[in-house]
């Protein structure tokens, strides 16, 4: 049998830096912040997903519109991911009861 | 479209404090911001909050625009409101089409004055964009946020897929997506339209819509996933013989086989006869039978019920 090699799409970090045209010290913060997953490998080098571009444009969005600090940031995106997650459960509840609740 | 006031924007007085004016743009974003509110029109509202405050918040464009009102831009400093005022009246009176009489004084003298009008100004190239105001340039082009939309089925709808036309609201105006629906989707499942959502700032990538499915309350029907329930009344003599039963299910007519002895509350399964699933199998659906009986019995149906009460022993409420 005859095995594909399976690539990881995942940027490093200066074409990640670039990509969101930011200075790698600001997405090296970032990561350290815990705003923005990276995955490092055995040579310590980091390795960011696409998922993080469209996050890093969350980041900027929200800073830019709230003057939010990083520490603030933080938690703003954990609860609005959670609202987002309630919401969808809501909704599936609701679809399936055929019911409006007013929980 | 006119220039909507950026007062009324914010819901506020013109004698609004600045106080009141932060506070007012405060509570809107939250409302509005795209990353809070992913309705396609709350990019719109957001991004005039954002105009009204950026011109109100600072107190000489502020006056500026009290003085000149929406075309407060283009006049150039040290204009007098009072002549301003009077040149639109001028315009106002008739004097389209005769060179706009003022502001040809040349270099150095007087103004310049056009016909342009608010609606011609292209905030964000004044403005950079939703995000690069005043005080606000932080970063480059930040890419748009994605939105959110949905999209109400019909159960039939969603078991035969499709063109289906969308007209959603968005910062340009009114915006008609044909989009194709592919066969099977399910309640909450999603459809990504490519760069169609939150424009970027400063020319960068626009976010992607998303049209959440949301299948429609039906008559009949009640959907779980893929599965498809509905109500099979039966005769109380069909419930106790069993019979073929012609039914509709989303994808047309079928035969239901009712068992000889089925009660009410019993569910029928038709096999692969509920939403389609393109990635497997189907889903199915569920005939819950319901036993009825007729209101008023004819003298016929009452003697043979009768009849049938006498001989049979049969006893629902007996404890086995």
């Amino acid at each position: 049998m005859r095995y594909v090699l399976a690539r990881p799409v995942q940027v490093d970090l200066e074409t990640f830096a670039r990509g969101v045209r930011m200075h790698p010290d600001m997405v090296l913060r970032l990561v350290s912040l815990g705003l923005i997953d990276s995955e490092q490998d055995s040579s310590g080098a980091l390795w960011f997903a696409p998922s993080q571009f469209a996050q890093v444009a969350r980041i900027q969005r929200l800073r830019a519109g709230f003057s939010l600090n990083y520490a603030a940031l933080g938690l703003v995106l954990d609860l609005l991911d959670r609202v987002s997650a309630l919401e969808a459960a809501a909704r599936s509840r609701q679809g399936r009861t055929g019911v409006s609740t007013w929980t | 479209m006119a220039a909507r006031d950026f007062y009324e924007i914010l819901g506020v007085s013109r004698s609004a404090s600045q106080d009141e004016i932060q506070r007012a743009y405060r509570k809107l974003a939250r409302k509005y911001h795209p990353d809070v509110n992913k309705d396609p029109e709350a990019e719109e509202r957001f991004k005039e909050t954002s105009e009204a405050y950026d011109v109100l918040s600072d107190p000489d464009t502020r006056k500026r625009y009290d003085a000149f009102g929406a075309d407060f831009r283009q006049v150039p400093e040290g204009v007098d409101p009072q002549t301003w005022r009077r040149a639109r009246e001028y315009e106002g009176a008739g004097a389209r089409g005769a060179g706009t009489g003022f502001g040809d004084s040349g270099p150095g003298g007087g103004f310049r004055y056009t016909s342009t009008s608010a609606d011609d100004i292209d905030f964000d190239d004044l403005l950079g964009g939703i995000f690069g105001g005043r005080g606000r340039r932080e970063w480059g082009p930040i890419p748009g946020a994605d939105q959110e939309a949905e999209l109400a089925l019909t159960v039939e709808e969603a078991y035969r897929g499709g063109k289906r036309s969308v007209t959603l609201g968005g910062a340009g105006g009114e915006r008609r997506f044909d989009v194709n629906i592919p066969a099977g989707v399910v309640d909450g499942q999603r459809i990504r339209l490519a760069g169609q959502g939150g424009r970027g700032s400063s020319g960068a990538n626009a976010g992607d819509l998303y049209l959440r499915v949301r299948i429609k309350l039906h008559p009949r029907y009640r959907v779980d996933g893929r599965d498809v329930s509905f109500t099979l009344p039966l005769t109380p003599w069909e419930a106790a013989l069993g019979a073929s039963i012609p039914v509709e299910t989303p994808g047309g007519q079928s035969t239901i086989k009712v068992p000889a002895g089925t009660s009410s509350g019993r569910r029928l399964r038709l096999r692969g006869q509920g939403l389609p699933n393109p990635r497997g199998a189907s889903g199915d659906a569920f005939a819950e039978v319901q036993i009825m009986v007729p209101t008023k019995l004819t003298k016929e149906e009452k003697r043979l019920f009768e009849q049938l009460a006498g001989t049979s022993k049969f006893d629902p409420r007996k404890r086995r």
